[in-house]
């Protein structure tokens, strides 16, 4: 009796520990929200609704992650993401000639057909922000992943989280070399959904056919009969 | 001995739930492609019919969940149409949908046909075009299930998977209406419809009989395994009266009308939606 009941403690304690270990751990809210009056509602017009955590979940799922950034001792800091990312700067169309008398899509051609902007008419500045407009992931961003959900998409998208703002916004053509590269799930699918349906079809559509010609050939004969 | 005119062939569980697959399915193309092709003049005019573009949304979520319901309910009706007791047979056997070794070897002997290089498979109940249409709608159905509940739940989906799990979801569900549309636009149609022995309609998903000189023809093992079994006679059924005749060929001609309408306009206007 004694045995088991030891063996079983063990087991209890083996299995706490390795959910420790294993399981992400948890996160305290940082210092946006440092008083309960001043919130988001400083910077956009919104009910203030958001999820029960303002700026980090709660608590990390295993499953939830943001792309780019790392998680770890210190998740969600610019300083560990990738250290090859360029879109750090505070002015990111700083030198660009002609800047003031361009518009944005005639550099961003790829970024204006996602359904943000072809379906809900939003233009570039609803999201990045006004002149100058600072790099994604410029420390001060409002589109700086760590604070990205609470400052722009939940201006309509009310109670989105971390995780909801590691949407895809400007999603590359799902079977490109781009899309291989930057979204490879997305690629992946593209290229098993298309196979599927165009060998559905390159089956199904001559087999059809044929069904169809040789049953009207086996009439005629029938009927010559 | 009198003479059998009609056997059966589907029950009115099975005719019901393909009724209310025609009608679900054609009202979530036309609300589906209202959205998607709402860039498009073709796509606004599309979407006039179901009350602007949020409200074809809401038409489009509503018969989803009818759709999943159905799918329960489908699922439920299948385990109990299982035979528990004489599994092998009840899940391999001839009547059931479940594909097995005839059939690849059917496909075999009908791809010779075509080609006059021997006789046509001797086809029992199913045959595997038929099988292939059954399984290809019950694996669609809950992907576009899972996708849709995604896509209508992103705060619920982004706690458990990242939010970039929505993009595939997106993609994925739109992916397999196309599919699905298309195969069952062109194929099911044209087998349906178009093919010379069931022109100008086949009748059997209605009427659940299909003439005996019909099934001895195209089914010919069906038919002889029923005679095998003395059970012709009990799958017996009486002719369908003209009033049904008309009220199924109107039905039928009115959703073929509407698919192929929204297969074309599909086709067409695919070229003016530039999205990714």
């Amino acid at each position: 009796m004694m045995d088991r009941m030891s063996s079983l403690q063990i087991w209890l304690a083996g299995a706490l520990l390795a959910g420790v270990m294993l399981l992400a751990n948890t996160a305290s809210a940082q210092e946006e929200v440092a008083s309960a009056i001043r919130r988001y509602k400083a910077y956009e017009a919104s009910t203030g609704y958001y999820e029960e955590y303002e700026v980090l979940p709660r608590r990390q799922l295993p499953l939830v992650s943001v792309p780019g950034v790392r998680r770890g001792l210190f998740p969600y800091s610019p300083t560990a993401a990738s250290v090859r990312n360029r879109s750090r700067l505070a002015d990111s169309h700083l030198g660009i000639k002609f800047y003031e008398r361009r518009r944005c899509e005639a550099c961003h051609v790829e970024q204006t057909r996602d359904i943000h902007t072809v379906r809900a008419n939003l233009t570039c500045r609803q999201c990045h922000g006004g002149e100058p407009v600072a790099s994604i992931n410029h420390y001060y961003s409002p589109l700086n992943p760590i604070r990205r959900h609470a400052y722009v998409c939940a201006k309509c998208h009310e109670g989105a989280s971390a995780s909801y703002a590691s949407y895809i916004v400007h999603e590359p053509a799902a079977g490109s070399s781009l899309a291989r590269t930057s979204f490879p799930v997305l690629y992946y699918a593209y290229w098993f959904m298309l196979i599927l349906l165009v060998g559905t079809l390159a089956f199904f559509i001559p087999h059809s056919f044929l069904v169809g010609l040789r049953e009207l050939l086996s009439k005629k004969r029938k009927a010559e009969k | 001995m009198t003479q059998i005119s009609h056997i059966k062939r589907f029950s009115i569980i099975d005719r019901v739930f393909h009724l209310f697959l025609m009608l679900t399915f054609i009202l979530q193309t036309a609300t589906g492609f209202s959205r998607l092709f709402i860039t498009t003049g073709w796509g606004k005019k599309l979407s006039y019919v179901f009350g602007g573009y949020e409200t074809a949304l809401l038409i489009h979520k509503w018969v989803g969940v009818l759709m999943m319901a159905g799918f329960v309910i489908h699922t439920l009706y299948l385990l109990k149409r299982i035979d528990w007791r004489n599994l092998g047979d009840s899940i391999f056997g001839p009547d059931s949908l479940v594909p097995n070794h005839h059939d690849i070897k059917h496909l075999w002997q009908r791809i010779l046909w075509f080609f006059g290089l021997g006789a046509p498979p001797k086809l029992n109940r199913w045959s595997y075009w038929e099988k292939f249409d059954y399984w290809a709608v019950y694996w669609g159905l809950p992907l576009l299930a899972i996708t849709g509940l995604m896509t209508m739940y992103p705060f619920v989906t982004s706690r458990v998977l990242p939010g970039w799990s929505l993009n595939i979801a997106v993609f994925l569900h739109r992916a397999e209406a196309i599919l699905a549309v298309a195969y069952i636009f062109i194929v099911h149609f044209f087998i349906g419809h178009l093919r010379p022995t069931s022109f100008p309609m086949n009748e059997a998903m209605f009427s659940g009989s299909v003439p005996l000189e019909e099934a001895m023809e195209e089914k010919p093992a069906w038919v002889e395994r029923l005679k095998a079994q003395g059970e012709l006679k009990k799958s017996a059924a009486a002719p369908p009266v003209t009033w049904y005749r008309i009220i199924y060929y109107v039905f039928g001609y009115a959703v073929l009308i509407c698919g192929v309408y929204l297969l074309i306009n599909a086709i067409i206007y695919s070229r003016q939606i530039a999205l990714h």
